[in-house]
């Protein structure tokens, strides 16, 4: 695969004249990445949609030679799974190699192997960092009451995402052989620097959205006459002990029954349910 | 309240453009924004966008696995939820969180049978490309998306003109059992954070779990004053990285040092 890359980009430098796509070519195939899943079934995933994504600069690098253009997409509908945020890296590397006069087969190996890592890279960083971060930060702003947060969520989701895949699809472009490597160590540790403000604002959550009061109070010594009874109010009593005890607890509880135990979403939501009823009825919880 | 055929209508174009909008990646089919539709349409930001954001936090971790599985979806709080909590009087947004979680799971299972039925799509897609028919093969590689959209606007649709309906069957839930799942739907976003906890919290994480505590339950900080003390200590941890890198050799320097610019942008 290695060798296959060199020779192609020094095969650049000769032919940079009879080069067919254009910077421009390059925007659009990134562009439509957003494409990708347009036809994604249990067969073949992305495969479909891979091609989609291609059409136009395989338009144009194979001409009217029809049968080159049905073949190449043909080829292109196999199996394909990978984040789409990721996927202009791979699609301009295939572009800048099959603009140089490089087969499919050539092709093939580095866009297979590029789909694994890329997919773990780009979900990590789009699925388990900036979505979340995002979607916490904005859910809560629109609990405040801010009625536009969204469309801000959608703004600043999509702002970092596209990006991503400009920035990303330069770097394919390209060609270095490098450039996975180095982009997953960065990449790790960007995606480390976010895990840890996604933590810090998460655990905040807990303590402020997930909502668990007790109402139940105890009335306070022998009732007198004519003496205001006192109460002791459980729930400040806990509060005392810490403040947002209870969903912290519960949500511990969660998160070990998930960990420890395997459990999935249903059974988590069915406790929650059932405890939440109970709770309630018996008058435990309000 | 009533809803319009209108009404209706348009809850099912928006339904059909967040849905599809899932496949695009544009992050439309989030509680947050599929409420928010509800409530421009039906005239109730404010309701919608507590539904929106209390579904959201509940629903965030559902998300979360190895591409192409499928979580339970977020229509059932952000469209059918809001609807409920918007038209019928004694619906919380907790309650409607609660009541709309059955929904979630049968769309889930319709999405999966979307995914099943276009199996066959490649096959179908590639001998249009044999016969050179390229406008069949663009339809069938779109056709998934197609499927999205009609699907997305029938369950919109169908969901605003069954209100009354549903409400009248809401009504026959009594009032013990509505009042526990509004305490089952303040507890429900439990299950989101720690869903999304169990992926990103590692040992090393731990002190910036605290923190976030700290900061939200002793300061009372709002969530943006949290995440900016989380970025002062994370910031700090990527320059020790950073410098770190720097005293182990000058070649790595020169290998990283492409936009330093840039970096502070990912936060």
């Amino acid at each position: 695969m290695t060798e296959d890359i060199t020779t192609a980009s020094s095969e650049k430098d000769k032919s940079a004249s009879e080069h067919k796509l254009t910077t421009h070519d390059y925007n659009v195939t990134t562009l439509r990445s957003y494409f990708l899943q347009n036809g994604f079934n249990y067969s073949n995933y992305q495969g479909l949609g891979y091609g989609l994504v291609l059409y136009p600069a395989f338009k144009k690098i194979y001409g009217e030679n029809t049968d080159r253009l049905a073949k190449e997409l043909e080829q292109n509908s196999e199996f394909y799974n990978t984040n789409p945020n990721f996927l202009p890296f791979i699609t301009s590397l295939h572009l800048a190699m099959a603009d140089e006069g490089a087969d499919y087969e050539d092709i093939r190996g580095i866009k297979m192997a590029l789909m694994g890592p890329l997919a773990g890279i780009g979900d990590s960083l789009s699925q388990f960092c900036i979505a979340p971060l995002f979607s916490t930060i904005f859910a809560s702003l629109a609990m405040s009451g801010v009625a536009a947060a969204p469309l801000l969520f959608l703004v600043a989701m999509n702002g970092v995402l596209i990006s991503i895949k400009f920035a990303v699809a330069a770097q394919g472009r390209k060609l270095g052989t490098t450039i996975i490597d180095k982009l997953s160590s960065e990449l790790s540790t960007i995606s480390e620097t976010a895990s840890m403000i996604g933590v810090t604002v998460i655990s905040g959550l807990v303590a402020t959205y997930v909502k668990m009061n007790v109402g139940i109070s105890f009335a306070a010594g022998a009732a007198q006459e004519g003496v205001k009874q006192s109460t002791v109010n459980i729930q400040s009593m806990l509060d005392g002990i810490a403040p947002a005890l209870l969903p912290v607890l519960y949500t511990a509880l969660m998160y070990w029954l998930i960990k420890k135990k395997g459990w999935d979403t249903y059974k988590l939501v069915i406790l929650t349910v059932v405890l939440g009823i109970v709770l309630s009825v018996c008058g435990i919880l309000v | 309240m009533e809803i319009s055929l209108v009404q209706a209508l348009l809850i099912g174009l928006w339904t059909a453009f967040c849905y599809s909008g899932m496949l695009f990646g544009i992050y439309t089919n989030r509680a947050l924004v599929l409420s928010f539709g509800v409530g421009l349409i039906l005239g109730d930001v404010p309701t919608a966008l507590s539904c929106g954001a209390i579904a959201e936090l509940a629903f965030m971790g559902f998300g979360v696995g190895a591409g192409g599985t499928v979580p339970p979806n977020p229509i059932g709080p952000g469209i059918i939820g809001t609807l409920m909590a918007i038209t019928m009087a004694d619906v919380t947004p907790e309650t409607a969180l609660s009541l709309s979680i059955p929904f979630a799971v049968a769309i889930q299972f319709l999405q999966t049978f979307v995914y099943t039925l276009t199996s066959g799509n490649q096959e179908i897609a590639t001998n249009a490309l044999r016969e050179h028919k390229f406008g069949k093969w663009h339809l069938f590689s779109n056709f998934t998306v197609i499927l999205f959209a009609i699907v997305g606007f029938i369950l919109g649709f169908l969901g605003a003109s069954s209100m009354s309906l549903l409400s009248q069957l809401v009504a026959l839930v009594p009032q013990w059992l509505l009042k526990g799942l509004s305490v089952a739907g303040g507890m429900l976003p439990g299950i989101g954070f720690a869903m999304i906890m169990s992926v990103m919290l590692e040992k090393k994480f731990v002190p910036f779990a605290l923190l976030g505590y700290i900061a939200a339950a002793y300061l009372k900080m709002p969530v943006i004053g949290v995440a900016l003390v989380g970025c002062v200590f994370a910031l700090k941890h990527y320059n020790d990285v950073k410098e770190n890198a720097v005293t182990q050799g000058a070649s790595e320097l020169a290998a990283n040092d492409g936009e330093p610019a840039g970096r502070e942008d990912w936060i």
